[in-house]
């Protein structure tokens, strides 16, 4: 039996999701064509384009389900369990089986679990977190958390309590470094070297710079503050960004 | 509408050419420095100990295999007082001996695991005692040049978010690397980014679409802007005289439908996709645009090579730049202020339009429509690939690789998910209505035009062009064959099977006096697996990740 299967026993079929075969094939078929038909890639029905073709390879379904999420490494087949909703996921899994003459599973929506859904306003904080239109001017410059970000600081281990807070965290880790006759605010990654790193703070975003040892002196303390890295946010916006964070982080 | 000129006054006044004149601003010598050899991408070497009369005599003296071959070797090398630095596909550097290729080091970036889709990386720049290298997770990365040690690295993207990875090789202007960025077929919004090259701090960043407030914002509809592509995933061009940096922007995003994004209001349309800009090399503020391709349908991205000429126009020295996209068609500019001198088409299949003003209005645009396919040459894939032409001052001709390459294209109104595919159609590969597609190399007059000579090829070239003041053009094709052509007439006066196809772009050097012919081979690539549809046999064109390095016997003189 395949794995999928006995997942079944522990879920309950999801009403959003197109229920009988002829809705699955075509949701199937419109992902298809939007994700994989595209002239870089597959073609039309399975066709070969730039990549090879998928239509009466013999391909089951085990195959196709794990290629479709976890892509081919070293080659241009990316993961779409990164990037496509679940429903878009299994439905075009289906639709590939169907162009190799497996019969989907009658209602394969059923047996994936749901993944975790954010409430709204944890929802908006985490575009806020990471919004593009703000530059380097966002949180994911430097923070890492629920797969997106750049992680220069550590993995957020608790949630300030409100706005306030936020704005005013201390930040004993920031350092001052010299070095080449210019000092700055630092966040250390090693100090020891031989070779020392640390992470650049005077400017957004951070670099991440190496120096031989002796090259470069720390001090204790900066003139480093959170607060400024947020000016761009209203005490609304964090608010709504705490919302994201206690929702996903976990102490 | 196949006519070889649309200005014909101006063809005909700028006939009476005479020499060109500053001839050696964009030749190399004895290094190779420079992505594009100089930073002027002319892809021509001063060199003449290898010419037309002693090419046959070329052999291979060394070779070195980087063992990262699975997309193939894109890369342009670098050389410089005999060191020659190489980047692969997934952004390992390598510096080696330019005369034995004996590796002197090795920089193995980390790259992510599960790291899939369209790696790829083109090159790398080389000064001030460092190599710096783009990486796939949008990584700039300086590389200490003697040692190899990691000096810095910033993420100038979120890749986890934008959809988008550095393809290309960086430009180092002065004090400053600046990098381009691949993406344009995501929801994502290009830009430009400068460091200072001594401590990898942020100097400037110039989106290519310009936000709310900003000069441009109005020639996109609603927020259209926040997704509209302009990706800058080929590597600019530099003026020292001029202080400017000019760059090519890619495609509007969704590529084939625009009816969510052109707002039909202000000059151009979706500013300053499919343009060539010409930024402050200081600042990264805008000094003049010209928009090749208003309102893109074709994803005829205009984000490729800028070369840097001085030559007569209309009896003027003008200082000229000469920029190629994927529709086929050249453009002149002045690159003092983007004047618009001329166009001329460089492929023989161009259905897209039936013709362009005198002062390059587009004319007759044939688009992609959402109920049935539409028959548009060229296809995406381009009249030209990122593959970069070479330009000699001794003939006065630009040497280029053209692909006659159609599509079948569907527009399809489409949502953007920020970082996620954005195309907005699909479209098949094919070739022109008369017959097969084919591909060509042709020797221009860069300013007129005119077609000095051609070689037609039955599969698709995207090797670079170079050539070199031995009168040669050397490319190599997919087949795996790597050749030299008589760069005034166009006869193959050498050929060589190197075992796997040709991807990159070669280049030529000198050490004590001996002249060297370097190129990259191995196929791959997300273009090179598209030719399977129209070419099945395209599945058998070898991988590899090969640098081979050529050079006269050393009794030859």
């Amino acid at each position: 039996m395949r794995a999928r299967i006995l997942l079944l026993l522990s879920l309950a079929p999801v009403a959003a999701f197109p229920q009988n075969a002829p809705a699955l094939m075509s949701r199937g078929l419109d992902v298809y064509n939007k994700s994989c038909a595209t002239g870089y890639c597959h073609g039309v029905k399975g066709t070969p384009g730039g990549a090879p073709r998928l239509a009466a390879r013999g391909f089951d379904d085990a195959y196709i389900s794990q290629t479709v999420r976890n892509g081919i490494p070293g080659t241009g087949m990316p993961a779409f369990g990164a990037t496509l909703d679940r429903a878009d996921l299994l439905a075009v899994i289906a639709y590939v089986d169907s162009l190799n003459g497996v019969t989907p599973p009658p209602n394969p929506f059923a047996m994936q679990p749901e993944p975790r859904k954010l409430p709204p306003d944890a929802q908006h904080g985490r575009q806020l977190f990471a919004e593009q239109v703000r530059g380097f001017q966002r949180c994911s410059t430097c923070h890492r958390v629920d797969g997106i970000g750049i992680a220069v600081a550590l993995p957020f281990s608790s949630v300030p309590e409100n706005v306030a807070a936020l704005r005013a965290l201390a930040t004993p880790q920031v350092e001052t470094a010299t070095a080449q006759g210019d000092s700055f605010p630092v966040l250390p990654l090693n100090k020891v070297g031989p070779q020392v790193k640390l992470y650049d703070l005077k400017t957004l975003p951070p670099v991440e710079r190496s120096f031989a040892k002796g090259e470069v002196t720390f001090k204790e303390g900066s003139n480093w503050r959170h607060e400024a890295m947020l000016a761009g946010y209203t005490d609304q916006d964090l608010d709504a960004i705490l919302a994201f964070l206690r929702a996903v982080v976990k102490p | 509408m196949k006519k070889r000129f649309l200005l014909p006054l101006f063809a005909l006044l700028s006939a009476i050419l005479t020499a060109p004149a500053r001839a050696q601003d964009g030749a190399t010598t004895a290094n190779w420095p420079s992505y594009g050899g100089t930073d002027f991408a002319w892809r021509y070497s001063a060199l003449d100990q290898i010419n037309t009369s002693n090419v046959k005599k070329l052999v291979p003296v060394w070779q070195f295999q980087t063992g990262d071959y699975t997309q193939g070797l894109q890369s342009t090398p670098i050389v410089i007082d005999g060191v020659l630095y190489l980047s692969t596909t997934h952004s390992q550097v390598f510096a080696l001996d330019a005369v034995t290729g004996k590796m002197l080091w090795q920089y193995k970036y980390p790259m992510p695991r599960g790291a899939g889709g369209n790696i790829q990386n083109r090159g790398l720049a080389v000064g001030g005692g460092k190599v710096y290298v783009g990486t796939y997770d949008d990584y700039v990365v300086a590389i200490d040049q003697k040692t190899g040690a990691e000096a810095w690295k910033v993420a100038i993207a979120d890749s986890s978010q934008c959809g988008c990875s550095i393809t290309s090789a960086p430009l180092l202007v002065k004090d400053k690397v600046v990098v381009g960025i691949a993406g344009g077929d995501s929801a994502f919004r290009g830009f430009i980014t400068a460091m200072d090259a001594k401590t990898g701090r942020l100097a400037w960043r110039f989106y290519t679409i310009p936000a709310p407030g900003e000069k441009g914002n109005e020639t996109w509809k609603g927020d259209s802007w926040k997704y509209g592509g302009g990706a800058t995933w080929m590597t600019g061009s530099f003026d020292p005289a001029l202080n400017l940096v000019y760059w090519g922007t890619g495609n509007a995003a969704s590529d084939m439908y625009a009816g969510d994004r052109y707002s039909g209001e202000g000059e151009g349309a979706n500013l300053y996709t499919g343009s060539v800009v010409a930024l402050d090399a200081d600042t990264g503020k805008l000094k003049w645009y010209y928009q090749e391709i208003p309102k893109d349908v074709w994803d005829y991205d205009s984000a490729y090579e800028c070369l840097l000429i001085d030559r007569q126009v209309r009896g003027v020295l003008r200082k000229l730049l000469v920029h190629i996209n994927k529709s086929g068609y050249a453009w002149v500019l002045d690159r003092t202020n983007g004047e618009f001198l001329g166009a001329y088409p460089i492929v023989d299949n161009h259905t897209w339009l039936t013709g362009m003003t005198e002062d390059g209005k587009i004319l007759g645009r044939i688009e992609p429509v959402e109920d049935k396919p539409t028959l548009i040459c060229p296809g995406p894939d381009g009249g030209k690939s990122w593959n970069q032409v070479a330009y000699s001052p001794r003939t006065g001709l630009m040497y280029t690789p053209t692909l006659e390459i159609c599509s079948d294209s569907v527009a399809r109104e489409q949502t953007p998910v920020e970082g996620r595919g954005f195309l907005g159609g699909t479209w098949s590969h094919r070739g022109p209505a008369n017959g097969p597609a084919y591909s060509h190399i042709d020797a221009y007059d860069p300013v007129t035009g005119k077609r000095v000579w051609s070689m037609r090829y039955k599969y698709a070239l995207l090797a670079s062009m170079l050539t070199t003041a031995g009168d040669l053009v050397f490319t190599g094709d997919p087949e795996g064959n790597f050749f030299a052509l008589d760069a005034r007439t166009g006869q193959k006066l050498w050929s060589f099977q190197t075992g796997a196809g040709h991807r990159g772009s070669a280049i030529s050097y000198s050490v004590n006096g001996r002249q060297f012919i370097a190129t990259p081979t191995g196929w791959g690539s997300i273009a090179g697996r598209a030719l399977t549809s129209i070419w099945p046999e395209a599945e058998n064109f070898r991988l590899g990740s090969t640098l081979m390095v050529f050079a006269l016997p050393e009794d030859t003189k």
